[in-house]
């Protein structure tokens, strides 16, 4: 398998570093290098949070501009924040309503970089299942649904099960599932 | 061999515990603070005898991890950049006396930076002391070295510093390890006074075998094939070259691989100080220019010394501020290619995406304390009852009160007392009763706070001390501090209450009180004016106690409060301005303050904030 770039970000308090851990734990159990970065510290207070995660050989654990193959955002704000990591071709997921992504005045750059997106409300699906901790559940199982590389759906699902904390596990999978399904 | 994600700061605490590290000390500071978290998670795990502990400050830290090496113990003492500060008068001597076993000094930098008050370079000050330093490009490496600082350190009887970047701290690797064994050596101090007490007739002395120690380890870091190396193909020439450590290292080498330009020659130094010179010279040799890739300052840029033909800060080829990322360090190259006329960088065309995105007018996400946080509470009520006050505060969650207009002043830990007494005497110098209101959290006065405060009573200044109590060392990830005596392992230690210890500074005025009673704690700050005015006065001590509700959790919120805003707010942004609770938003579509439940922790503290009486309390 070639290299694969990711960008996982949000705001601070959304789950990032959960949803970093389980990407790369699955990387881990497929047998693959896994290399990140994350923030710490005061930003995490409320501020925009971006995980950076390589699979493969590397060995920075920074993506570069324009090399990242997804970005996957738990907030409209910061995917077109971080719009700039993706790669030409590239798929970016994000946490917003469909018909409400995305704004008129980025059209034409993803569309002349061939930046495939989704919109999904990954944080509504959480919050009917009364879980609003969980959009970054939701997004992940929504973005199993779409993309068999480089993890599949049943290898994310096994991840999930074995990294979440007991008393987390039932309601995790449901809402992943919720995310899966929609 | 177990397969395992590892952050780096687990793999440097992976490292020393494989290096059989006894002893280790750390005060926490991002990105430095998991370290000894990790190696305590490893000490249980592996059931190994390595002593830990949080001392109350870096200086102490590293006193005590050296007296551990002096006595023959492998012994590492960890901090962030700025700590190291602290610890400078250790480092300074220590270097001079050597150890006997091994002593690691991880400072952890922080370029950006992220979550400090300065990007200085840690590489700086190993030079300034003449202590060896390794600078490591990832998790993996930052383990292996740690293990070779460890051996080194040994080996020259001298400290070694281990300089990771944020980026090595907080990555996450995966990597394979196995079962972990004690180191069973028996603590063994031989007195030698003429080194461990050294007078200044033989610190000269000492200096004159420090040095000669310095030049025999540059001679072997010009044989660390593994951490310094370069790739030049003998004899041949090369228009450029580029010399990298620690994270621009690992940047330069996915870009060349990238890239595919093995036509540029790399010399990487994991260990830059002191200088690998036959190395380094043999690089120089073939290169016609040389760019040097470097966080954050510009050591191997003058241990090189050779402005003609070093491309880089001094040149102002690379930027002398904020971190290299990929793409900085890409365009830095880029620009580099094409100025000196070799094959340019296919570059991919970006369309303006950086423009673009400016454009956006995205919020800009300026963190706050978080919904609950006591320490709000603590500020909206000092604004209010001493308004025109000076208010210097402290390193912690609290210089986010900067955001309420409560925080006038962060210099440095513990400067929230020191620059309170020195406001005063400024003012008074001129006739003037300047009110003061220093805030201070509670790890971070019992890490500095007594000598400032022994100071400013013994030269009788006169403020209002607020010691914001949250019962942790929140910012850094919830370690636990001397006021509630447990221990960095969890195992109970003798608590001592910031009461005992104010007292012992001289203090008479001390009161506690819960700051989300604000009514009470503004009477409290009114009777605190009282003696702080007073002929016979002085400084007045309130410890605004109350736990971090991140660390604490229900516990931190006995009585749930749970509220909502009426039609009565008039959209007067008082409560935005002056308490900026991320539960508390404007809502568009109904045109006022709203309550977003879900981040609400339902402390009812905002009640009492809103002068129209618009919040509510959620009839049960």
């Amino acid at each position: 398998m070639e290299n694969v770039n990711m960008i996982l970000c949000g705001l601070g308090g959304q789950g990032i570093l959960f949803m970093t851990k389980i990407f790369a734990r699955a990387a881990l159990d497929k047998g693959l290098e896994t290399l990140g970065a994350e923030t710490h510290g005061m930003a995490q207070r409320g501020g925009s949070v971006v995980s950076h995660l390589k699979l493969g050989t590397a060995s920075s654990s920074l993506v570069r501009e324009q090399t990242a193959g997804f970005l996957l955002a738990l907030e409209e704000n910061e995917a077109y924040r971080n719009l700039p990591f993706l790669a030409p071709g590239g798929s970016l997921y994000v946490n917003a309503e469909e018909n409400e992504f995305p704004r008129k005045d980025v059209i034409p750059y993803m569309e002349k970089q061939g930046i495939v997106y989704h919109a999904f409300p990954a944080q509504k699906t959480a919050m009917a299942l009364g879980s609003p901790m969980s959009t970054n559940l939701a997004l992940m199982g929504f973005f199993a649904a779409a993309e068999d590389e480089p993890f599949t759906h049943d290898e994310l699902r096994q991840t999930i099960i074995n990294v979440s904390p007991d008393r987390f596990r039932e309601n995790n999978l449901k809402v992943f599932d919720a995310g899966f399904g929609s | 061999m177990k397969q395992e994600i590892f952050l780096g700061n687990g793999a440097i605490a992976l490292g020393l515990m494989e290096a059989g590290c006894q002893v280790m000390t750390s005060y926490p500071g991002t990105p430095s603070s998991e370290i000894l978290p990790e190696a305590i998670r490893l000490v249980k795990s592996e059931g190994l005898n390595t002593y830990v502990e949080w001392s109350t400050n870096e200086k102490v830290a590293l006193d005590n991890a050296f007296a551990a090496a002096i006595s023959g113990k492998r012994a590492a003492c960890c901090m962030k950049q700025v700590g190291l500060n602290v610890a400078a008068d250790t480092l300074m001597s220590a270097v001079y006396m050597g150890t006997v076993g091994g002593l690691v000094i991880i400072s952890c930098d922080d370029p950006g930076p992220h979550s400090s008050q300065t990007e200085q370079d840690t590489r700086f000050m190993a030079r300034l002391a003449k202590i060896p330093i390794l600078d490591p490009a990832t998790p993996e490496e930052a383990r292996a070295m740690a293990s070779l600082a460890m051996d080194l350190s040994e080996e020259f009887r001298i400290p070694f510093i281990l300089r990771p970047a944020i980026r090595v701290c907080h990555a996450r690797q995966n990597l394979s390890w196995d079962t972990l064994e004690n180191n069973t050596r028996k603590a063994s101090f031989e007195k030698d006074p003429g080194r461990w007490a050294a007078t200044p007739r033989f610190r000269f002395i000492l200096h004159g075998e420090l040095n000669k120690k310095l030049e025999t380890i540059g001679e072997r870091f010009s044989t660390l094939s593994h951490i310094n190396y370069h790739n030049l193909d003998e004899g041949k020439r090369y228009q450029l070259g580029i010399i990298a450590g620690g994270v621009p290292f690992a940047a330069i080498n996915d870009i060349l691989k990238d890239e595919k330009r093995d036509d540029i020659p790399l010399l990487k130094l994991g260990a830059p100080y002191p200088l690998p010179k036959r190395l380094t010279d043999e690089f120089m040799g073939a290169c016609e220019k040389v760019l040097v890739l470097e966080e954050t300052d510009t050591l191997i840029e003058y241990l090189l010394g050779d402005n003609r033909k070093v491309l880089g800060r001094i040149s102002g080829h690379v930027p002398s501020q904020g971190e290299l990322l990929p793409e900085v360090i890409f365009d830095c190259l880029g620009k580099i290619l094409e100025e000196l006329k070799l094959e340019p960088f296919t570059r991919k065309e970006n369309y303006g995406i950086g423009q673009l995105v400016q454009s956006l007018e995205l919020p800009i996400r300026k963190p706050t304390l978080c919904a609950g946080c006591p320490h709000r509470a603590s500020f909206f009520t000092i604004r209010k009852t001493r308004p025109k006050a000076i208010f210097t505060s402290d390193i912690g969650c609290y210089t986010l009160g900067l955001n309420l207009g409560a925080v006038d002043t962060v210099l440095d830990m513990g400067a929230a007392i020191t620059m309170a007494s020195g406001f005063y005497h400024a003012y008074k110098q001129d006739g003037v009763e300047q009110p003061v209101v220093a805030t201070i959290g509670d790890s971070t006065f019992y890490h500095s706070g007594t000598a400032g405060l022994l100071n400013a009573v013994y030269n009788d200044a006169r403020f209002i001390l607020v010691i914001l109590d949250n019962l942790i060392t929140a910012m850094t990830g919830m370690q636990p501090t001397p006021g509630i005596g447990i221990r960095a392992d969890g195992s109970k230690g003798k608590a001592i209450p910031l009461e005992r210890v104010v007292k012992g500074c001289g203090i008479d005025f001390i009161e506690e009180v819960d700051p989300y009673d604000t009514k009470a704690m503004g009477a409290l700050m009114k009777q605190a004016i009282q003696y702080v005015e007073s002929p016979d006065g002085g400084i007045a001590v309130i410890i605004a106690r109350h736990p971090c509700v991140i660390a604490y959790g229900a516990e931190a919120v006995p009585e749930r409060i749970p509220v909502e805003v009426t039609d009565d707010c008039t959209e007067c942004n008082f409560c935005h301005e002056r308490f900026e609770c991320p539960a508390l938003y404007k809502d568009e579509d109904l045109g006022r303050t709203s309550i977003n439940q879900a981040l609400c922790v339902q402390c009812g503290v905002c009640l009492q904030v809103c002068p129209t009486g618009a919040i509510v309390r959620i009839a049960d």
